[in-house]
């Protein structure tokens, strides 16, 4: 992996020089040569392949996150959406969100912030009459989000449908968008949302500094970009620990429970592929962003990075 | 490994929200400042206003922002700045903090740039007091110079400047109680006991005090004594004018000058009992 390294730096150089050509560029991008896990690829074997796996993942998604990192991704996504701290009015934009997992995570923090500042107003207007306090109630029930809304936004047609399903099920209807989009290439408008959160995502895109600059693009000022994603542990026991589970572990687990080892093989090797912190860091703030900061979480297996649009 | 061909790319991206300096004095909307961007009009350098002296200058990521740029924590001061009309209603927290960012043109997730328990809007505000009161202190001081005031005896001045200091709460007594539990918590401590210290020495300073001894210390301990006391009782106080708090403030003054006398006064008749009783064994052994 080391050897190939300088030729991944190459092109994220050469990906900037060619930025500003880049609309009419990116259509004869075919060429280049990038990384499908450990097999070297083109761009458009790389996108393609990648629909494929996703495709065939979807509908075993969300078991496998369970048993794959035994369940602790609930907690890794809680913590980004503490991180977000969203107060009511918040606009997201939830991109690769395939089966929704921030998204409703999103909607129940919200809900509670709400309940909270409506109690809080309750708790002031202590001599209201019986009308005033219908009234209240039946204004606050109409509000329950208090005008938040997210749009999920994922290229791959089976993890919308198994999104939607899921909201279904869960119960989950209100300020809640889903939207059929390429990361690179956002279907949105210029400054309209809050924040941008690309979870487990951005490993799968395959021209990443494009997908940062459409973050900046549909960011409102003052807007924040997070994404979380699995980076580089440090340690070097824990190091082997995790290469050991990741490698011998996880295509068994996919073989076994949704009956396609080569797309957990190119699971793992995204991983390892993809930038580690710091240089993730600069990425992002190559593309505008102010203020870029990263949090560990599990010492590296997973990192949340955050950068603001000033 | 930061790519060479990197750098180029930062000024030429228009900056969202970081205005350029020129700009804060004719406050002009957000959105006409990447336009003035690409004006031929040379860099303007007027001295930057708001409670910052120091002009702006390179900041963050490798000192590629353009000199005229405002800097990530002067935009932070002006969004806290902007938050403070919200705390009487919203409480020293992150949704004040939001409510600031938005009347400043910018998303509420702004408020993400701050600590969420809301303690970087109490510690900015109550430097922004602690700098109004120096420069208070300062014009008297120059007052007296130029002969156009008189003097104020050590307690008046002590008396003054806590009342003047504790005034600027005022408008934000009802969530005051709330800032000073968030004060207190643990990783907030070094900040707002930093923040206190200079304060009490600014005060002693201005007042006169060129001690070398360990009076210093005991001199400033004792003005900390007085404020976080005096505070406390402003806290509940519900008389008008907070009358009752200026008087509990007199009287713990006068008590701290007094200290002076007592203590010599005790030492003295230490001494004196000392003396008695060796008296008293001579007179004994013999």
């Amino acid at each position: 992996a080391a050897g190939l390294c300088p030729c991944r730096v190459l092109f994220a150089c050469r990906g900037g020089a060619l930025r500003a050509l880049c609309g009419s560029v990116r259509g004869l991008a075919a060429a280049p040569e990038m990384h499908f896990g450990f097999q070297t690829v083109t761009e458009a074997e790389r996108r393609e392949k990648i629909y494929k796996v996703f495709e065939s993942v979807a509908k075993k998604y969300d078991v496998m996150n369970d048993s794959m990192t035994l369940g602790i991704h609930r907690v890794w996504k809680d913590i980004l959406v503490h991180k977000m701290n969203p107060s009511p009015g918040t606009l997201l934009l939830d991109v690769a969100g395939g089966t929704g997992d921030i998204a409703f995570r999103f909607i129940n923090y919200v809900r509670s912030v709400r309940e909270r500042q409506l109690q809080r107003k309750l708790k002031h207007h202590q001599n209201l009459s019986w009308q005033e306090i219908s009234e209240s109630y039946q204004e606050d029930k109409s509000k329950s989000l208090g005008d938040s809304q997210v749009v999920v936004c994922d290229i791959n047609k089976e993890m919308l449908k198994v999104g939607k399903q899921k909201a279904e099920y869960l119960g989950y209807s209100e300020g809640l968008s889903w939207v059929l989009g390429n990361a690179e290439e956002l279907p949105f408008d210029d400054d309209k949302f809050d924040v941008y959160t690309i979870a487990f995502g951005i490993r799968n895109v395959t021209r990443i500094d494009l997908a940062l600059q459409e973050a900046y693009r549909v960011l409102k000022p003052g807007g924040r970009f997070l994404c979380l994603e699995f980076s580089h542990v440090s340690n070097p026991l824990l190091s082997r620990l995790y290469d050991l589970y990741s490698f011998q572990v996880i295509p068994v687990l996919g073989e076994v429970i949704a009956g396609d080892w080569k797309s957990y093989q190119y699971l793992v090797e995204s991983i390892r592929r993809f930038p580690p912190q710091e240089e993730f860091k600069a990425m992002i703030e190559d593309a505008g962003f102010f203020k870029v900061d990263y949090q560990n979480l599990n010492s590296g297996i997973v990192a949340i990075h955050s950068g603001f649009k000033l | 490994v930061r790519c060479q061909l990197s750098p180029p790319q930062r000024p030429l991206q228009a900056s969202a929200a970081l205005r350029r300096v020129s700009d804060e004095k004719k406050k002009e909307p957000l959105g006409s400042s990447p336009q003035q961007q690409f004006d031929s009009h040379p860099a303007d350098h007027q001295p930057e206003q708001g409670p910052q002296g120091p002009r702006p200058s390179y900041t963050g990521q490798g000192g590629q922002e353009s000199e005229d740029y405002e800097s990530e924590e002067q935009l932070q001061h002006r969004i806290l700045t902007a938050a403070l009309e919200f705390v009487p209603e919203h409480g020293w927290s992150a949704e004040a903090i939001a409510e600031g960012a938005k009347t400043l043109g910018l998303s509420v997730a702004a408020a993400g740039m701050f600590h969420s328990d809301g303690s970087d809007l109490i510690l900015h505000f109550v430097s922004q007091c602690n700098t109004k009161l120096s420069e208070l202190l300062e014009q008297e001081q120059k007052l007296v110079q130029l002969g156009e005031a008189e003097k104020k005896p050590t307690d008046q001045f002590l008396r003054d400047a806590v009342e003047v200091r504790l005034r600027m709460l005022i408008p934000y007594i009802e969530k005051w109680p709330q800032a000073l539990s968030i004060l207190l918590l643990p990783h907030n401590i070094p900040s707002s006991l930093n923040l206190l210290t200079s304060m009490i020495d600014d005060i002693w300073h201005y007042a006169g005090d060129q001690s070398t001894d360990f009076n210093w210390y005991t001199r400033r301990a004792v003005l900390t004594g007085i404020y976080n006391t005096t505070e406390l009782v402003m806290m509940q106080d519900s008389s008008p004018d907070f009358e009752e708090t200026w008087r509990f403030l007199e009287n713990r003054v006068a008590d701290a000058m007094n200290m002076g006398n007592t203590a010599n006064q005790v030492q003295s008749t230490g001494e004196a009992v000392v003396q008695g009783l060796m008296g008293a064994a001579v007179t004994v052994s013999n």
